[in-house]
């Protein structure tokens, strides 16, 4: 074994052998700086235990991807869930201000053991705290996305308003991710309700760029596919010009002025064909 | 894997499972024609509801399916496309080269094809 | 993370790799839609393996950048792309061609990149991030 493997077997041993203590301490400091305020007794016991063991276990083994993979999946399930992302990254933070603490207390009288000890502790130690917290981190990012798609899914209302006629009145600016999530939506509405006319009625919609352009022409497209046909109303004067200069495809489109013409050619595009007899 | 072409009325249908292998398209392929011949359908009516994947081989096989029945005097109508199937080919840019009918189900298809139908018949006539 | 690599061979492996790449994308937490992207482009790949490669290689993986996403490598052995160029804009098109299948994968995916040799094989590989 190298010298470092050595130091680095004595070190996690250190820290296991003394886990109880050091983690009352790190819980201590934690309360005193008021980090853990909105957890229960039971939660701090048991999410400090885990995060503890993790940082040690990683340290011994020096295997990273698992601590990721372990962090994560504890972010998942709602560890540190009640804390925010402040407190999380202090808390990590005092965590290696205790085991910083107790390896000099430890090593104090053997200065240079105790810079080679010191030596191998920090890397570790900033690469562990660093993933740990970031997976926690991401964990919070990823679920306050998905919140958002929701509340986008739910801001972009398809209506149905006959039978096989739906109208998507479209409000705001829209970005890219929010147009991705409108087509899919749409056409989901259209196989839902079978319905065989789709009105996309932008009225509301101030500026239209090329993305959102191509968004509207490959809706059109897809819808098309499916089996439905769609309108579009209500292009204002200037999106005209914008859509002219952009050159959209534009006999992909069928347009009406106002949405009360669009419904009116969805209906007559719905009346049974008349054949006459010859 | 048994796939049942059924007969309703003048029309013939048949429900493409996911994960057709190439020979077993091929066999199936023959099947139809066969019994379009046979029963002298006019319509065929490919239900893709279960298809989860149309790439483009799968999309020349569909379009090559349609002109042959349509050889053989009947039209092709494709029904019950899933919407991310949709919005692949469209985006694999086969949106242009795709020339079959298509429904959103069933009945549609039939309505559909009774139209076509209809209109060829008269167009005889003019 | 996950890797596997198949060989592909014939037209059971094109169905056998899309399989696994659909599974991978759904675990990893792809949308309905995007499972569909990543499986038609593997698909694409593994056809133009199958047919004009004479067989080869699939590898898919998870890969990680802030964020997760997934990776597909594409090899063979066969003679080669003669123009890359066309066969990028879908240009060939010979029946059974390489027309779309290239230029369809790339659209379809985030990441596209592509090497091939002639007269020693054609490696691709795409990228789609969660």
């Amino acid at each position: 074994m190298t010298e470092m493997e050595e130091l680095t077997e004595e070190l996690s041993g250190l820290l296991e052998n003394n886990a109880g203590e050091l983690k009352k301490q790190w819980v201590k400091e934690m309360t005193e700086m008021r980090l853990l305020e909105k957890l229960t007794p039971v939660e701090i016991e048991q999410q400090s235990s885990a995060i503890y063991d993790t940082c040690v276990m990683t340290i011994k083994t020096g295997m990273y991807e698992a601590a990721k993979k372990y962090a994560r999946e504890m972010a998942k399930k709602g560890v540190l869930e009640a804390m925010t992302v402040d407190q999380i990254i202090m808390g990590m933070l005092k965590l290696r201000d205790v085991y910083g603490r107790f390896i000099f207390s430890k090593y104090k009288d053997d200065v240079e053991k105790l810079y080679k000890v010191l030596g191998i502790y920090e890397p570790i130690a900033n690469r562990i705290l660093n993933i740990v917290a970031l997976a926690f981190v991401e964990e919070r990012e990823r679920v306050i996305k998905e919140q958002q798609q929701a509340m986008l899914a739910l801001s972009t209302p398809v209506l149905q308003i006959r039978d096989q006629i739906l109208v998507l009145p479209l409000i705001g600016t829209i970005d890219s991710a929010r147009a991705a999530q409108i087509v899919e939506q749409l056409l989901n509405s259209i196989v839902d309700t079978q319905a065989s006319v789709v009105i996309i009625d932008i009225t509301g919609v101030p500026v239209i760029d090329t993305s959102v352009a191509n968004h509207l022409i490959k809706t059109i497209q897809a819808a098309k596919m499916l089996g439905a046909d769609t309108l579009i109303t209500g292009i204002s004067p200037a999106n005209a010009q914008t859509l002219v200069t952009l050159g959209v495809d534009l006999s992909m489109m069928t347009t009406r002025g106002t949405l009360r013409s669009g419904v009116k050619l969805a209906d007559e595009m719905l009346k049974p064909v008349v054949v006459e007899k010859r | 894997m048994e796939i049942p072409i059924l007969k309703i009325e003048e029309f013939l249908i048949v429900s493409f499972q996911t994960e057709l292998s190439d020979q077993e398209i091929t066999k199936l392929t023959e099947e139809m024609l066969e019994k379009i011949k046979k029963t002298n359908a006019k319509g065929l009516i490919i239900d893709i509801t279960a298809l989860r994947i149309i790439d483009s081989f799968m999309a020349r096989c569909l379009s090559s399916i349609a002109d042959m029945a349509t050889l053989l005097g009947a039209r092709t109508v494709v029904v019950g496309m899933q919407p991310a199937v949709a919005l692949t080919l469209v985006e694999l840019g086969l949106r242009i080269k795709w020339k079959i009918q298509t429904a959103l189900n069933l009945e549609r298809g039939i309505a559909l094809l009774r139209t076509v139908m209809r209109s060829e018949k008269d167009s005889v006539y003019e | 993370m996950s890797e596997d690599t198949l060989a592909v061979k014939n037209e059971y492996d094109i169905i056998k790799v899309r399989g696994f790449g659909r599974n991978l994308a759904a675990r990893l937490g792809f949308g309905v839609v995007n499972q569909c992207r990543i499986t038609t482009a593997i698909s694409e790949l593994a056809r133009n393996i199958v047919v004009h490669g004479g067989g080869g290689f699939v590898t898919i993986k998870t890969i990680e950048n802030d964020r997760l996403g997934i990776e597909i490598i594409c090899r063979d052995e066969g003679p080669g792309i003669e123009d890359l160029e066309l066969a990028l804009q879908g240009g060939y098109s010979t029946v059974g061609g390489l027309g779309i299948g290239l230029s369809g994968a790339r659209r379809l995916m985030d990441e596209f990149e592509i090497d091939s040799i002639r007269g020693k094989g054609t490696t691709v590989i795409i990228r789609k991030w969660l």
